[in-house]
């Protein structure tokens, strides 16, 4: 039988790549939504090129499986369209991070109503395990023998510091938690970021099973200063430090691009996208 | 009877203000008029010029005889007065400093009294568009102070003035266009000025991204939700943005792209103009997939081509590009013929929302699906050429090619685009047929037979290498000799004056 949300495309992740858990938490939370009334017509996502751009034929909802590090425009533009649409962009940190950076900076202070999760795996795997900004210092990899002589960016802090609204960061490995995030991320009104640490089993397995390392606190930071700070506990670079997982930051009190635009107030009070608006 | 008056001072003086007041004046009376502007990139001081041409007949282009300067600083003088002909006027700022940020519109005043019209075309014109004391009392004292030269009759023609950004945002209102995405680049800004100006009285949106990049994914994200969507940029804007033009040519999501093009490589001389770009416009974008180029000459073919790019866009959910240029896209036209009917731009494709509706940059099954199987890949390369060919044939319904001139000349020019003004005002009166190339892409068969019943073949275009020439042999074999190509690449437009003299010589 049919899965919901599951399209019938053979899978070609390595078995036991976390992205199977990740595909998981994603269909719990989209049934869970469906149940709460969202159609599975109105869902649409984007996503990049890489193992988690894979989502895409995984997934049986309308989207565009754009292009290397374009997630967050291809969004952007899907919710201009149609602002009445559920956005959501499945991202590597290679797409995200590298390729990508130029549009991740602004997504916060456009605060569409979109979010974004990030298969953050800590290697471009898909091009067999180069670094990305969020490899540790030190990464042995085929373009970089000697090891990878720059340190790493931590994005949780560069959200905080770029306006995102919405700021998360949970484990691949724990479905649960994973759906209950993206649960709220999905429904918070305003442009959302969720980090997905996500091993990759077959490049720098150095990163892998951390799981000891992290923990999990359960309330949004009252202010950014806590945030930043609890960002601060693992820098991504050591294999030491506290790996703070849940909700960093929600800013309930800003308004979305959508209900800044006229135009697309009117697409949201109406309920249609273009194609249905009678001028 | 023509005209050239040449209007010069510091930028941010308010050059553009005398031209627009004089423009208007004029067209009012049943004047056409042609006016080009030539700045810098600079905001404040340097020199700009314009060259406003007057004609009791149609005009598209400026002339290098100028017979009046009016000016609002003392450089303007010295830099034109070698232009000037013998028996020419000046109007000097001396006399009316006094009017500050009126200055020009008191010198607009002097001019117009110079030409012959009277007084209260004028104040009926200040007060139309600026209306306040001050504008009204220099505009008078301008007046008095000259002594008319000319006798310029009123003529019966109804007449609008467009330059051809205005008409290109036309073009895509009467479209009923829902988005318009651009980052600011000269010369496709005016574009993106005025649709945002217009958005909320006719109901679309314009929105500004982070870059050329986003701009064109973003756009496609749009289409793909089911918005009528154009973006606009310049030849380094266009670069950034071929990656997702190629997306389109996979992902098969309706795209519109207006490119404006100006002097390249690298920045250049950017507020000019150059068209140097129809080589990208053909071929911006990994891989190989159908697209339509049309290049527009004038307002009016501004504004309908850029209709028929949004409805091939639609019908074919293809990718269409509009080129202009600066000098097209910044010059203003006058003309009496009324622009086209538009054709229904109409979203019929299944959008998200109705159902689930996949989009894909990889090639992909029909459910969306990625596959990596090597016949489905022929099967969809070949369904992209077999879209082109239907493409091809409905764009036959359109003017792809038009005639100017003689038209049973034997002696045939060809060019495109911007270049078309100053090519159909040159050969007025002389035994030449100039055909314009609207259509670069596809590009009309009819060009060859032309070609081939000529006895003699002229390519004139405003860039280094003649890359309509270059198409041309391309989809012809036939070449048109060095010594008849007519090619000016120092960034200014042909001057029809001189572009005349150049054609006498071949
Ligand atoms: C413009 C462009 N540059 C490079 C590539 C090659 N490429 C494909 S996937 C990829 C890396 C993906 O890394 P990441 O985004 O982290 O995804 P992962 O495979 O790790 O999930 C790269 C560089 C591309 N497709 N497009
Ligand atoms: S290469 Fe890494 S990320 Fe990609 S499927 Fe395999 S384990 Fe997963
Ligand atoms: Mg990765």
């Amino acid at each position: 039988m049919k899965k919901p949300f599951k399209t019938e495309a053979e899978i070609t992740w390595c078995p036991g790549c976390p992205n199977f858990m990740i595909l998981e938490s994603v269909r719990k939370t989209l049934m869970n939504l469906s149940e709460q009334g969202v159609q599975q017509k109105d869902f649409a996502m984007a996503t990049g090129i890489g193992c988690h751009g894979k989502m895409f034929d995984y997934l049986d909802i309308s989207g565009i499986y754009g292009l290397h590090g374009r997630v967050i425009p291809t969004m952007l533009g899907i919710k201009l369209g149609n602002p009445n649409l559920t956005v959501l962009g499945f991202a590597g940190d290679g797409d995200t991070y590298a390729e990508g950076m130029g549009h991740f900076v602004h997504a916060g202070r456009y605060n569409a109503n979109i979010t974004l999760i990030v298969h953050d795996n800590q290697a471009f795997a898909l091009t067999t395990g180069q670094a990305t900004p969020t490899s540790q210092k030190g990464y042995k990899n085929k373009a970089m023998p000697f090891g990878k002589p720059t340190l790493a960016l931590n994005p949780i802090k560069l959200a905080l510091t770029s306006r995102a609204s919405f700021v998360a960061r949970c484990n691949a490995r724990d479905i649960a938690h994973t759906s209950e995030i993206l649960e709220k991320a999905i429904k918070h009104n305003g442009f959302s970021f969720v980090e997905i640490l996500q091993d990759c089993i077959s490049f720098n397995l150095e990163t892998n099973n951390r799981d000891k390392q992290m923990y999990k606190f359960s309330q949004p930071c009252k202010d950014q200063e806590q945030a930043l700070k609890l960002a601060d506990e693992w820098d991504y670079d050591d294999g030491k430090g506290k790996i703070a997982l849940g909700i960093f930051w929600q800013d309930t009190t800003r308004t979305p691009l959508e209900e800044e635009l006229p135009q697309l107030k009117e697409l949201l009070k109406k309920k249609v996208g273009w194609t249905g608006f009678k001028r | 009877m023509r005209l050239n008056i040449l209007i010069g001072g510091k930028a941010g003086q308010g050059i553009n203000k005398i031209s627009e007041i004089v423009s208007c004046t004029l067209t009012a009376h049943g004047y056409f008029i042609f006016n080009y502007r030539d700045y810098p990139s600079i905001i404040r001081g340097g020199h700009n010029f314009n060259v406003l041409s007057i004609s009791d007949e149609k005009i598209s282009s400026h002339e290098s005889r100028i017979q009046g300067i009016v000016a609002m600083d003392d450089k303007t003088i010295g830099l034109h007065e070698k232009e000037l002909e013998q028996d020419g006027f000046s109007i000097k700022p001396d006399e009316f400093l006094e009017f500050g940020r009126n200055l020009n519109v008191a010198l607009a005043g002097a001019l117009i009294k110079i030409l012959g019209i009277k007084k209260e075309l004028l104040l009926e014109e200040i007060k139309e568009q600026l209306n306040n004391p001050e504008s009204i009392k220099a505009a008078e004292a301008g007046f008095a102070s000259q002594k008319e030269k000319f006798n310029l009759k009123k003529l019966n023609n109804k007449l609008t003035i467009l330059n051809g950004s205005e008409a290109v945002a036309q073009g895509a209102i009467n479209s009923k266009l829902d988005i318009y995405l651009a980052y600011p680049m000269t010369p496709a800004t005016p574009v993106l000025h005025e649709l945002a100006s217009k958005q909320i009285e006719n109901k679309f949106l314009v929105f500004q991204p982070e870059n050329e990049i986003a701009v064109a994914n973003a756009a496609l994200g749009a289409s793909f939700s089911g918005a009528k969507v154009m973006v606009g940029t310049s030849g380094g804007g266009f670069d950034l943005m071929t990656e997702a033009l190629s997306l389109q040519g996979i992902s098969e999501i309706p795209l519109t792209v207006y490119l404006a093009s100006r002097p390249g490589p690298g920045t250049s001389i950017p507020t000019y103009t150059l068209q140097n770009d129809l080589d990208i416009a053909l071929r911006g974008g990994h891989g190989e997939f159908p697209r339509v180029v049309i290049a527009p000459g004038n307002p009016k073919e501004s504004a309908e081509t850029t209709n028929q790019a949004l409805y091939l866009a639609q019908k074919f959910n293809t990718l269409s590009i509009i080129l202009s240029d600066k000098h097209l896209g910044e010059s203003a036209f006058s003309f009496s013929e009324k622009i086209n009917p538009p054709l229904k731009v109409e979203v019929k494709r299944t959008v998200p929302g109705e159902k689930v509706v996949r989009a894909s940059s990889y090639e992909h099954d029909k459910f969306g699906n990625t596959t990596e199987d090597g016949q489905i890949a022929v099967e969809n390369a070949d369904n992209r050429m077999k879209k082109y060919q239907e493409i091809k044939k409905e764009c036959e319904k359109f003017e792809m090619i038009k005639f100017h001139g003689k038209k049973d000349s034997k002696n045939l020019i060809i060019g495109w685009g911007s270049t078309a003004g100053a090519i159909t005002d040159a050969i007025k009166g002389l035994d030449f047929k100039f055909l314009q190339v609207i259509y670069l892409k596809p590009l009309s068969n009819q060009i060859k037979t032309e070609m081939e019943k000529a006895k003699k073949v002229i390519l004139i275009e405003n860039n280094v290498t003649g890359q309509l020439g270059r198409l041309i042999r391309e989809k012809t074999g036939i070449s048109i000799p060095k010594e008849n190509r007519i090619l000016k690449y120092d960034g200014r437009p042909f001057r029809s004056d001189e572009l005349r003299e150049e054609i006498l010589k071949k």
